[in-house]
């Protein structure tokens, strides 16, 4: 793993980073290790943000570095991302009458990451729109972000809405805010996560 | 009743309540920037429940479920009472329902008030430190992906101070921003019952001894 990559990573500096990240692919390193090295450097940015020592700024700004890394290495890669095929869809969505975001962009770019076909519906997403993404994609797995304690009531009805479209086989992961199990067994969720790699930890499974 | 009844609350909660406060009452006020940390607010609240003198019998939270930092309080010897509410902004608008109609209306609606305006919390006031770490054209790529689902920055107007001021604050900051200024009505009407009772379905009313939980929030609502 490329320390410096690490490096230029938490310290912002967008230019070094990807000068590193083109160094490291000229010198024949494997493309899926350059990506696990900056999967590394996300985690460290997001265990800074918990302690209080980068803010949401720097969230934005690391995502958007990471974001122009993984474009520069996306055909590198081949098709096949990960390992052998993508592993599945996911959809993914900031539920109605909440905006908040930026967790949930972290979560689309892990998923992907790590090989998941991501289908990113945005924010305010009212239930029969993730009841209609899950029929056109055929997808087994739904997440549910949202921050506001308001948005627990629409992750309930849209658990609801998936049911009564008679898709009992989709599986609902919840996250955001402070989602606990409480909160999961009020809106029927199978799963619930506080940080993006509990959705990857649960795609995986019921994959 | 009134000196047996005490209340603690966020530093912009207050501001809507002291106009309405009677002299008898004491109350004791929170740091705004607790909110930011669900889990600290929820230490500091309840260390403030049980710092709080033997001769209360009604301790009266200004706070809504604020990200559930309300879920788990307790008191042994006093009953709490809290506004059955997601966050404040419910509070300055009256209730949940003109919330709620207001974030449908719009959905991307900034919340503004004396209180979050004198706290100077929001994004808006970090946009010069923004400016000062990364340079004027960062800081506004920065500021328009914080902001890129707003579109609406709303001053409510309780009518419980003079305006002129935020009102101003507010209509810059909209400009600035790229966002639409609108001042929307609020209403005392929470405030005034938090205060003076009756402490009906509006409100989470938890006997002596027994735990705050999310579904408290959720069940007996007035308008469901
Ligand atoms: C940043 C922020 C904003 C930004 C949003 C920018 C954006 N584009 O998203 C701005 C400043 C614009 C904003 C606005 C508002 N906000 Co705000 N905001 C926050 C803040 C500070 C951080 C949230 C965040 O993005 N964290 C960064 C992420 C990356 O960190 P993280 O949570 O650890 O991320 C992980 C998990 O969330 C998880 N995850 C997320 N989604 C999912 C999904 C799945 C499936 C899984 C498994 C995991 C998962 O994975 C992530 C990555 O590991 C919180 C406070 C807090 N500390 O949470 C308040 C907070 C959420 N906001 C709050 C409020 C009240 C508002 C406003 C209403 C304020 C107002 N005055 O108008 C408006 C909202 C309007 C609306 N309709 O949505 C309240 C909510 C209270 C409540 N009712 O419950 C909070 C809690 C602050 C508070 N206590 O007052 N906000």
């Amino acid at each position: 793993m490329s320390q410096s990559l690490v490096n230029a990573i938490i310290a912002m500096r967008e230019e070094d980073a990807l000068k590193i990240t083109k160094e490291l692919i000229e010198q024949g390193t494997d493309p899926f290790e350059v990506l696990a090295t900056c999967g590394t450097a996300m985690e460290t940015i997001g265990d800074r943000f918990e302690k209080g020592e980068a803010f949401i700024p720097e969230l934005i700004l690391a995502g958007e570095m990471l974001k122009q890394i993984t474009d520069f290495l996306k055909p590198l890669l081949g098709d096949g991302k990960q390992a052998g095929d993508a592993l599945g869809t996911f959809v993914l969505g900031t539920v109605e009458g909440d905006i908040h975001d930026i967790a949930k962009d972290i979560v689309a770019f892990v998923l992907e990451i790590n090989g998941f076909n991501v289908v990113d519906l945005g924010v305010d997403v009212p239930p029969a729109k993730f009841v209609e993404t899950v029929k056109e994609t055929g997808a087994k797995i739904v997440g549910l972000s949202g921050f506001l304690t308001m948005a627990y009531e629409p992750m309930k009805l849209t658990v609801e809405a998936l049911k009564d479209a008679g898709l009992d086989d989709v599986k609902v992961i919840i996250g955001g805010g402070q989602v606990d199990d409480q909160i999961r067994e009020y809106t029927g969720a199978d799963a619930f996560g506080t940080d993006a790699m509990t959705a990857v930890k649960y795609a995986k499974q019921w994959n | 009743m009134t000196p047996n009844t005490k209340i603690i609350a966020c530093a912009t909660v207050i501001e809507e309540m002291l106009p309405l406060i009677p002299n008898e009452m004491s109350y004791e006020v929170l740091d705004f920037g607790l909110h930011r940390t669900p889990e600290k607010l929820k230490t500091a609240l309840q260390e403030a429940i049980d710092r709080t003198k033997s001769d209360i019998h009604t301790l009266l939270l200004g706070y809504g479920l604020c990200s559930q930092a309300v879920v788990g309080l307790r008191a042994n010897r006093f009953r709490l009472i809290i506004p059955k509410v997601d966050d404040c902004i419910a509070i300055f608008l009256g209730s949940d329902q003109a919330y709620q109609q207001q974030s449908r209306q719009v959905p991307g609606t900034y919340y503004l008030t004396k209180g979050w305006i004198e706290a100077g919390d929001g994004p808006f006031e970090e946009f010069d430190e923004l400016v000062n770490r990364y340079g004027e054209d960062k800081a506004r790529w920065l500021m328009g992906q914080i902001l890129k689902n707003y579109t609406r920055l709303a001053l409510i107007n309780t009518g419980q101070y003079e305006l002129a001021r935020y009102q101003e604050y507010a209509r810059k900051t909209a400009q600035r921003f790229n966002l639409k200024y609108e001042e929307i009505p609020g209403s005392t009407a929470l405030v005034k019952k938090f205060i003076q009772g009756p402490w009906d379905n509006d409100f989470v009313v938890i006997q002596p001894g027994q735990t705050v939980s999310y579904l408290d929030f959720k069940t007996n609502r007035s308008n469901p």
